[in-house]
Parts: C-alpha cells; structure tokens; sequence
C-alpha cells in the first residue's frame, strides 16, 4: 500500500483530531435486545453495531450437531444503509470471511465442551460501519456472549494498530484503513493474556511490527475496562466492586 | 455460619486463589481459580465457586421442571422444557411396563400443546433428559398463565424458605408453579390477582440482585404494615446463600399446594 497523502498534521493530529495512541469514544450498552439470550450495542467514534446471541440451543439441521462439544456460527452482516453508498443485503467475500474470523476469535474464548450436541449463534450487524467494525464486533459479540450467560474461560477484546505516516496509531479509523500504510486488528483474552485474531493489512518492518502489536494489545486493554464497566453496570448498577 | 467471600465479577475474573476446590461456573488456571460467568461469588473451606446472573437453564438429574409437549414418537413423548436439550418422557412412565403402542392410545393421555410439571429422572449430558411425572402431584397442568423467567432468577423468586413466593400467593391469591427451568405456572379464581402476581414476579426477576426485595414487593402489593417484618435487610446474600436443597423443597411445597394438578394415573 502506497500512502498518497498525509493522514497526521504538523500538530500531530489525526484525520479525526485524534492525537496517534488514543481511542476513538467507545459506548456499549448490554441487554438491548428482549428476544436475543444476550445482546449488545456499542459505539466505536462512528460505528454503530449490535451484537446479538442466541443460545446454546437445539441445532438445526441436527446433522451439524457436534456430540462432545457446542458449534458456534456467526454471522457478520452490514446493514444496506452502513456505508456512503448502498451496500448490497447479499452476503458478501467479505463479510463471509469476516464471519469465519470472527468465529474462531471467539471460540478459543468459550467453554464448548458445556455444551455438547447444542449451537450458540452469534449475530454481528453493522448499522454503521467506519473502519475497524470487526474488532468492534468481536468486542460487542463477547459482551452479548457473557450476557447470555455462556461460560467462558475470558472475556475478548479487540482492537487494531496501523500504520500511518509511517508512525504507528492506535485504532485505525477508515480513512485510515483506506488510506494508510498498514492495518493491524488484534483479539486478546486480556486476563489469560492470549491474542485470539492477528491479521495485518499492509507491510510493516519487523520492529514496526513488535510496535504495533503491543500498541494494538495496550487498546485492547482500554476497551476491556469499557467492556467490563458496560457489564457491571447492567448487572449490578451502582453497587460496584467488593461486597463481604 | 462459616466465612464466606463474595465479590462480583465477569468472566475472566479472579474467583479466588490458592488450594480451593473449583466447584461450580469456575475453572482452574494455574494458581487461581477463574469464573465463567457473570455473578457472584462464594468462596469458603469447602471451595469457590459463581452464582451466575444470567445464563439458560441446563438441566440437572432430580430438578423438578414444567415443560411444554411438543410431539410424540411411539414410545415417548418429546418435551421442550426451555433447555438446549429436548427432554423426552417415555409411555411406559404413564401407562406402566405392560404399555403397548399398538393398544394404547398416547394422544389420549398428553397431546401437543400440553404443558406438564415433571422431574428430570436421568441427565448425563450424553443423551438428551428423560422425565417423570411418577411423584406426588406432577402431570398435566390444566389451567393458568405461563410465564417465562430466566432460570437464574428462580432461588429469589422462591425467595428464603419459601418467603417471596408465598408473600405473592397470599397478596394476590393465586396459586403459582414453579419450575426449575425458569417456567412459571400462575392460576388464580380473578384475572387481578393473576395480573398482579405476574407483575410481582417480573420486578423480582429485573431486580433479583438488590438488597430489600421482598419488603418492597410486600409494598407493591399492598400487604398490611404489621406483616412486613424486619427480617429482610440481607436479601442480597439471602439469595447467594439459597442452597439447591431448599429451593427443591420450596418447589415440592408450591407442587404440592397445587391444587389444579391431575395425576394421570388417578385421571385413568
């Protein structure tokens, strides 16, 4: 990738006014949806996703059940209206193998051996998509995840680094993405402290990429507390922290 | 009572560490012990465990549930009890072991629709759960509103010993079934009195969590001050101290003092 003009002014601000190791303002509110066995929405700068989970529940057709273990399948999916043009309700190449990795993000995470002979659905709508919608989606999806009550082993927040102006940023926005140098996406188990998705968009020296990598981990951690916060709040209000 | 440990935490959490015993919605990883779930904690002598907040009903050998029939094969009855397992309840439980399919009429008994109290008899995760109805007062439910709860809400909705759910049987004189797997059975002689403990049991269910509860759903329901007892103010962990015994018990009771409930072995 070829960047053809520059993403970061002189007073080192980003296309968005961001300064290159923040965050754009995150949001997730837990429980949105009454028919779903748990759900989120978050607000990631621009994006607007929700995130709904069904299950564990009876697999249909009963051929895909596993008899020692749960399937989990999720779809990712932007909403027509996401994206400055139309996009196309079909599935696309993309979404599709966004679904996958999405899929197995999460699935390192959850405990599917409880499950056995049952499916966990996972459903990733985008209603408004600005660059980095599948980390927020995994953020989202593990949120809706624990809301369901489905045993997992940690909770995944993701995030991505890149590279712009050959510096390298913290949560790559779509001009960014589109514009930029490298695009580094990052899933991490922030507790049992493993990465669950690493993909990378772009070239990146050796260093560039130990760089990125913990720069993309060190996000992951922000919005983990965001993640946890949104949590404890719908489930235990104001009475937060130690009770003896 | 032994010292007991109680924090909130969500998956990935620290439970506990050092030599516990990880017993229920927690797992081992090296030196501490982590939860699974969204809930509060407990850890004592005996081990650390989760009382989870949320979460479907995964069935347990001996649980008494209320399940909807949803078909029957020649020998069985399939059951939907609100589980991601469909529980299954064989004819001979009903007809004894001389049942034949090709003399007795299954539809005769349970038909589509029918919604039954029963014990889970066996579960092993392997296969999908058979039931029973072969105990004191269990089959056919006649009558009532169904409702549905999350089944982690049910040890506050029975309540200690049974108290909130016979505080919103006698405010609301109904008689109300509960089943493990979150199912609710309301019945009652006015329509009032059904609506209002179908309201109760939803605020208990939204604010299962909090401190004082029953005081406030006495309050709700207009039970007269001198019946409102002092009793209340550890409701919170009241409900994490609910021990799987006692609610089984409170539900035999409940069963029990159904009165609607036909035994199909009497009925026949």
């Amino acid at each position: 990738m070829v960047q053809s003009r520059s993403l970061i002014d002189e007073k080192g601000k980003r296309s968005d006014g961001r300064i290159i190791d923040e965050l754009r303002q995150i949001k997730i509110n837990v429980g949105i949806i009454r028919n779903a066995d748990g759900s989120a929405l978050i607000e990631f700068g621009k994006n607007k996703i929700i995130a709904a989970v069904y299950g564990p529940r009876e697999v249909h057709p009963k051929h895909m059940a596993l008899s020692d273990r749960c399937v989990v399948r999720c779809r990712y999916h932007m909403s027509p209206f996401s994206t400055d043009t139309r996009k196309s309700p079909a599935p696309s190449r993309r979404e599709t193998e966004i679904s996958k990795v999405i899929r197995e993000s999460l699935e390192p995470a959850l405990i599917l051996e409880d499950y056995p002979r049952a499916a966990i659905d996972v459903f990733i709508e985008v209603l408004q998509a600005d660059g980095g919608s599948r980390c927020a989606g995994i953020t989202a999806a593990s949120v809706a995840l624990a809301d369901a009550g489905i045993n997992m082993r940690d909770m995944v927040s993701a995030c991505a680094a890149g590279k712009v102006d050959d510096k390298i940023v913290i949560d790559i926005n779509d001009t960014e993405d589109k514009e930029g140098g490298a695009d580094m996406p990052v899933a991490f188990m922030p507790n049992l402290k493993k990465i669950t998705l690493l993909q990378l968009d772009g070239e990146l020296t050796p260093d560039q990429f130990n760089t990125c990598l913990d720069e993309a981990i060190r996000g992951c951690m922000k919005v983990y507390e965001i993640q946890r916060s949104s949590l404890m709040e719908k489930y235990f209000g104001d009475e937060k922290g130690l009770k003896e | 009572m032994q010292d007991v440990k109680r924090k909130y935490v969500i998956p990935g959490d620290i439970v506990a560490e050092g030599n516990l015993r990880a017993l229920v919605n927690v797992f081992r990883n090296g030196n501490s012990i982590v939860a699974t779930r969204i809930g509060i904690t407990e850890s004592n002598n005996e081990g650390a465990k989760v009382i989870p907040l949320s979460g479907i009903y995964f069935p347990r050998a001996n649980d008494i549930v209320i399940g909807k029939i949803q078909d029957h094969s020649s020998l069985s009855w399939s059951v939907d009890i609100n589980s991601s397992f469909a529980a299954h309840l064989p004819a001979q439980d009903i007809f004894g072991r001389d049942f034949s399919p090709a003399h007795d009429d299954m539809g005769r008994q349970l038909s589509t629709g029918d919604v039954i109290v029963a014990r889970i008899a066996i579960f092993d995760r392997t296969r999908d759960p058979i039931l029973t109805i072969q105990d004191k007062d269990m089959g056919k439910i006649p009558t009532g509103e169904l409702i549905k709860i999350s089944p982690t809400r049910v040890p506050r909705l029975i309540g200690k010993r049974g108290a909130m759910i016979q505080t919103i049987e006698h405010a609301s004189s109904t008689r109300i079934t509960i089943g493990q797997n979150g199912i609710i059975v309301v019945s009652g002689k006015d329509k009032e009195g059904i609506t209002l403990a179908i309201n109760a049991i939803h605020i208990v269910e939204a604010e299962a969590h909090t401190s004082n509860l029953t005081q406030r759903i006495k309050q709700l329901l207009n039970v007269p001050e001198s019946e409102i007892e002092g009793d209340d103010d550890s409701q919170t962990s009241n409900e994490a101290n609910e021990t799987l015994s006692s609610d089984e018990k409170s539900i035999s009771n409940n069963i029990n003092s159904e009165m609607g409930v036909v035994n199909p072995n009497g009925s026949k």
